[in-house]
């Protein structure tokens, strides 16, 4: 009976996912409403969010990341690290086609990678650092690299490393490769995704058709994307996105503000879907001896940072900002980045504890500590609102700074600044992008802090070239444990992404990296 | 019409606004702060990354040579490179230019239709319920910010009662009459309730002034009164106002083209402020004062078609 019951279990969950697969449908269209509009849609170039997660959509990596972050093949059907970490050998597929109905081969891969680790091209060459060769033979491919990197499997499935189709890219017109992208893409690319482009009005919308020549399966096993047509309107205005959708001349609309979520959440014609992601929000404390002006600053002291994060109650401002959508980091990162650790909220509400923290640090009269955040942002007005509230009681006079994002981008790279409002959503499936931002003080002195801890350095250096897993989580555990402790930042909340869907669509995923990801999707009625 | 020297007089005043327009545009988007490099990359570039930026984009030269690369640039037809949507300038101004005209003149149009007939009957009846119940309604208007017409249209005529697309924008001619009608309606009504106050108030006095007093005893027709004496004399104040407010319909787009996502370049000038897109910014700048000063131009040539002694001065 013991056994039958598990495999009755299985049998059953099997029929269930059978039967639902086979009711997709393919065919027809969906429409999405997006909050701006994509640039570029170059593998190598999209440089900012708009553009990076529409990638995947027209690009094919070697390999992919899984619903739960794991990564699995992609264009590549197996691959294989050698014993010192230092040659990755992959075996693409046979007969993989472009949209064109050209073959992609190794030549292709090559010539791909090769551009995304060229640092004279895009901004992303980096995360390919630390490979110094690239080889095709047949179908097998050999990355060699200068020294082990535990990223590189991660990178490998990376909208950077997409796939594009060489002979069509160099025959494109212009001498440089910008002006080749920028022919290449004008005319409609051949892709190796899901989707080719079929049309883009800039600022206004852009369309992306089914691509036939796409591998991979769906769970019915019938060949992906279901959907003949993608359509994109760009409207940045919230409230206009969700009255289009309300309208029903949209299927989809993303970005919506927390504020809204429980209202469409309550609308039959819609599902409001509250995807997981890596989006954190905190706010980077300066922590250098002396301020910008010269005069003391109270918040090198550790005991201040610990105090002003015991003395802020995260539930309330979960539920003022994000309207419980949110929820308290439990550390440096969001507990949906792989190596993770962080078993409980970090510094739970305690002014007690707080007001004890300031007094051992000789500040018991207070203090007068300035926050800058984005003008024109309700979320940040009303974290600040909050935590000057909060943080009254203890003696701290909390002065408003309102500046747009370049100026608090400016303000944290010089570091003039006491505390200001941030946030954060990784690119790359692996926790190196993030902790190498947040605390590493040898990249962008730990986003801008000043934080300079030796022992999180040394690990995080280590950490870059450790190819042992098990090794390697466990300095991640270290490195996310100091942090805590250090606490260089205010750790606020992680937010997910917040998209409204018509009960008609099915399928539509937004990744934990953000990635729109419409291979899956269908429509239901 | 006004002469021939009246026009290459006024043409050439234009030089000068340029380059001044120039300077002051160059030096302003200079002052605000933050860095191009830095919107550009946002967060995440290292520092030599945002360097190079800065250097591809000749931002680490002095600032007058910078202006002098601008000013020979520009001399050239060439208005440089967006940061943001790395395209030359010039070209993404054009394909946005011709949304934001068509938006502009269909609620120029709008406001004219809506302000103009209303005025008479105002002016006609003053003081009437008619007249206050107008004059209030368009108070309503004048009050409002535009964005916030511009929701309530929204809610109201598209999402509840689907008479109008929410948004966004047709494929042809007509398609774009029904499309925009809700934001050129959310401009119009703004504008229009400028021209009605002036209007309704110079009708009224030109109604009362004594050629036209004369006029009528003569026996004239209250058509011919109308057309020939009363509404010529009223306009040119009008025609002024008309032209004045055009300029300010072209920073109202920035708003309406928001709300409504209509891709035209009010929304494209604020995309650019808040990437601090220096050459596309500079461009959207040049082109709105070719804009404003074709407008005020051809309200000159209107008023002084309208009042001969303008032509002298």
């Amino acid at each position: 009976m013991k056994r039958i019951l598990p495999i009755m279990l299985g049998a059953t969950l099997g029929l269930l996912a059978a039967t639902s697969a086979f009711a997709i449908e393919r065919g027809g269209a969906m429409t999405f409403a997006r909050y701006d509009d994509s640039t570029v849609i170059d593998p190598v170039y999209a440089d900012r969010n708009p553009d990076l997660w529409m990638v995947n959509g027209l690009y094919e990596t070697l390999l992919r990341n899984g619903p739960d972050g794991s990564i699995v093949p992609g264009l590549a059907e197996a691959h294989e690290v050698s014993a010192d970490g230092k040659t990755i050998t992959l075996t693409l597929r046979s007969g993989l086609k472009f949209s064109d109905g050209s073959d992609l081969t190794g030549a292709d891969v090559v010539f791909s990678l090769d551009r995304a680790r060229d640092a004279n091209l895009g901004p992303w060459a980096g995360l390919l650092g630390a490979v110094d060769k690239v080889t095709a033979d047949g179908n097998k491919i050999t990355v060699s690299l200068k020294n082990p990197d535990p990223t590189i499997i991660s990178i490998l499935a990376t909208f950077n490393t997409g796939i594009m189709p060489k002979a069509a890219f160099e025959k494109a017109a212009g001498a440089t490769d910008q002006e080749k992208a920028r022919a290449f893409f004008a005319a409609g690319p051949v892709t190796s995704g899901p989707f080719v482009m079929k049309s883009h009005v800039q600022g206004s919308s852009m369309s992306f058709e089914r691509n036939p020549n796409y591998w991979r399966q769906g769970a019915d096993g019938k060949a992906l994307p279901y959907l003949d047509r993608v359509e994109f309107l760009v409207i940045p205005d919230d409230a206009t996105r969700i009255l289009k959708l309300q309208a029903g001349e949209v299927d989809a609309a993303e970005f919506i503000p927390f504020a809204r979520v429980g209202e469409l959440g309550a609308d039959p014609n819609l599902k409001m879907e509250l995807f997981p992601s890596t989006r954190i929000v905190y706010a980077p404390i300066n922590t250098r001896e002396a301020k910008k002006d010269g005069s003391k600053n109270p918040l090198a002291d550790v005991r201040v940072r610990q105090a002003l994060n015991y003395a802020t109650d995260k539930t309330v401002l979960i539920k003022l900002v994000t309207f419980d959508t949110g929820k308290p980091m439990t550390s440096l990162m969001s507990a949906a980045t792989q190596l993770h650790y962080g078993p409980e909220p970090l510094y739970p509400y305690d002014p007690e504890k707080a007001k004890q923290l300031l007094a051992d640090a000789g500040l018991s009269g207070g203090f007068e500590v300035k926050l800058t955040t984005l003008a024109g942002s309700a979320d940040d007005a009303t974290l600040f609102t909050a935590l000057q509230q909060m943080w009254a009681p203890l003696g701290v006079n909390l002065k408003v700074e309102q500046v747009d994002n370049p100026t608090r981008g400016e303000k944290n790279r010089s570091g003039d600044f006491d505390i200001h409002t941030y946030g954060w959503a990784n690119d790359v499936n692996d926790p190196a992008q993030v902790t190498g931002w947040l605390g590493y003080y040898k990249q962008r002195q730990a986003v801008g802090t000043g934080w300079n801890n030796q022992e999180f350095n040394t690990l995080f250096e280590a950490s870059n070239i450790e190819t042992d897993p098990a090794k390697r989580k466990g300095e991640y555990k270290r490195m996310q444990e100091i942090y805590a402790t250090e606490a260089p930042l205010l750790f606020l909340f992680e937010t997910p992404f917040a998209v409204a869907v018509s009960k008609s669509i099915e399928g539509y995923v937004q990744t934990p990296l953000g990635a729109n990801d419409f291979s899956e999707a269908w429509r239901a009625d | 019409m006004p002469s021939l020297s009246y026009l290459v007089a006024r043409l050439l005043q234009i030089i000068p606004t340029f380059l001044l327009v120039m300077i002051f545009i160059f030096l302003l988007v200079r002052l605000l702060p933050g860095d191009p490099a830095i919107a550009m990359a946002e967060a995440k570039a290292t520092d030599a990354q945002l360097e190079q930026i800065r250097h591809n984009l000749g931002l680490d030269q002095p600032l007058p040579v910078q202006f002098l690369v601008f000013v020979k640039n520009t001399l050239t037809g060439d208005l440089g490179r967006s940061i943001m949507l790395k395209a030359p300038v010039t070209e993404i101004i054009l394909s946005r230019l011709p949304t934001t005209i068509y938006l502009a003149l269909y609620s120029v149009v709008l406001a004219i239709l809506l302000a103009g007939p209303l005025a008479f009957v105002a002016a006609s009846r003053v003081n009437s319920p008619v007249d206050v119940a107008i004059r209030s309604i368009f108070q309503v208007g004048l009050s409002m910010p535009v964005f916030y017409i511009g929701l309530l249209l929204l809610t109201v005529l598209a999402a509840q009662l689907r008479w109008f697309p929410v948004g966004g924008y047709g494929k042809t001619f007509l398609a774009n009459l029904y499309h925009l009608i809700l934001p050129a309606l959310s401009v119009a009504l703004y504008t229009s309730a400028i021209i009605l106050r002036n209007l309704r108030a110079s009708l009224i006095e030109v109604l009362d002034a004594d050629y036209v007093q004369f006029a009528r005893a003569k026996g004239l027709s209250p058509r011919i009164i109308m057309t020939r004496h009363v509404l010529r004399n009223a306009l040119v104040s009008t025609v002024t106002l008309l032209g004045l407010s055009i300029g300010n319909l072209m920073s109202g787009t920035l708003v309406t083209e928001t709300v409504f996502a209509i891709p035209g370049v009010g929304r494209l000038m604020l995309e650019a402020i808040f990437a601090r897109d220096y050459p596309l910014i500079q461009g959207l700048t040049l082109t709105f004062a070719v804009l404003v000063s074709v407008v005020f131009l051809l309200t000159d040539v209107v008023q002084s078609w309208l009042d001969p002694r303008l032509r002298q001065s």
